[in-house]
């Protein structure tokens, strides 16, 4: 069955976060995701989104299917960043990006799209009892 | 103008004149003698989405309630007595006015019911509540809920327990990976390590306890003692305090 998509594009900045938050709240009640799984979901989407070139629009395609919820967004601003989340594990004790992200969502990875461009994508599952 | 400190008059004969004799002066004069006091307090308030002026303004209406409240008969001294009502006149300003923008009443409500309920949900159900479930338990829409969870994203969490130095003493938290020599550029890139020393240790140990040892939002809420939706307000202030100052 194909997965249903939804796509955004907004500008970078707090001021926009709380559409893009109300979006993941719709898309947790479709799945019917726990409080709990949203709010991961939430904050791995804020930091990406933190990690975008306030000069120009960021992307978020949310692609919902049985299982889940497929997050696209980018591109990151910052290549090094890219390069980082592709990158070994980070030593216990240290907080970095990727770390935040394994917690919070199920995998997450780095794609180049149109232009050499990078995106991360996130992928949530819904959790089963 | 007379000064202040020139009056010679100690704070329980001003308070006997404002009192005894309803002398507004004499008020006056206590007001501006302990505007220090209340400026000290307000700092510590500051920093979390109000100006300090305006901390200190009511403050300044705490100092003016304590002083017109202040019993003669009591042995307390005023600096004593006035120190609990600065404080909560700021806690409750923050507590009432610190939603960052405008939320309607009725949404500000549903988000204050919605940790106790969230908990209640989990503890019933054995996992974190879906929206519809929290939604069914409030009787309300799904839409109606994720607008009250919204409604909280627009609140500045202030962290009113966390003293004002006191969170900032060094932990061996800190220091953990800090000198990892294998560190490259690109992995510096995506550590937020060189910021954690500057939050509050509590909110430090929230951080080691979900990054770390992976415990969930509930765990945490359980250990620490605070709800989680808590717990999910200061993850969020502290992370996104951690990157600005690396930016």
């Amino acid at each position: 069955m194909p997965s249903d998509r939804i796509e955004l594009t907004a500008p970078v900045g707090q001021a926009w976060e709380a559409v893009i938050r109300m979006v993941l709240g719709g898309i947790a009640d479709r799945l019917d995701l726990g409080f709990d799984q949203l709010d991961d979901l939430q904050l791995a989407v804020e930091r990406l989104l933190a990690e975008g070139d306030p000069q120009n629009p960021i992307t978020l395609s949310f692609e919902i299917h049985d299982n889940g919820v497929r997050t696209r967004i980018g591109p990151l601003r910052d290549a090094a960043l890219a390069e980082a989340l592709q990158g070994p594990e980070p030593p216990p004790g240290v907080l970095t990006l990727p770390r935040i992200l394994s917690t919070v969502v199920d995998s997450y990875g780095v794609e180049e799209v149109a232009d050499g461009k990078l995106v991360v994508r996130l992928e949530k599952l819904v959790r089963t009892q | 103008m007379t000064s202040v400190k020139q009056t010679g008059e100690s704070d329980r004969q001003l308070l006997k004149r404002y009192h005894e004799g309803g002398d507004p002066a004499a008020r006056e004069l206590l007001v501006e003698r302990h505007l220090p006091l209340v400026r000290s307090l307000a700092r510590r308030y500051a920093g979390r989405g109000e100006a300090l002026e305006d901390i200190e303004q009511v403050g300044a209406i705490g100092l003016i309630k304590a002083i017109d409240r202040y019993e003669l008969s009591r042995e307390v001294a005023l600096t004593t007595y006035a120190t609990p009502n600065v404080v909560g006149e700021i806690k409750r300003h923050f507590r009432d006015k610190g939603w960052a923008i405008r939320v309607p009443r009725a949404l500000q409500e549903l988000n204050g019911k919605m940790g106790p309920t969230i908990e209640r949900l989990t503890s019933r159900l054995g996992r974190s509540p879906s929206i519809a479930e929290i939604a069914a338990e409030f009787q309300t829409s799904t839409e109606q809920v994720l607008e009250a969870l919204e409604a909280g994203s627009a609140y500045a969490p202030l962290s009113l327990s966390a003293g004002p130095s006191g969170d900032d003493e060094l932990d061996p938290m800190e220091t953990i990976g800090s000198d990892d020599a294998e560190y490259d550029r690109t992995e510096d890139r995506a550590s937020l390590e060189p910021a954690l020393a500057a939050l509050p240790e509590r909110e430090r140990e929230i951080l080691r306890m979900r990054f770390e040892d992976g415990l969930t939002q509930t765990q945490i809420a359980e250990r620490v003692g605070i709800s989680q939706m808590h717990v999910s307000r200061l993850i969020r202030r502290s992370l996104e305090r951690m990157r600005t100052q690396l930016t």
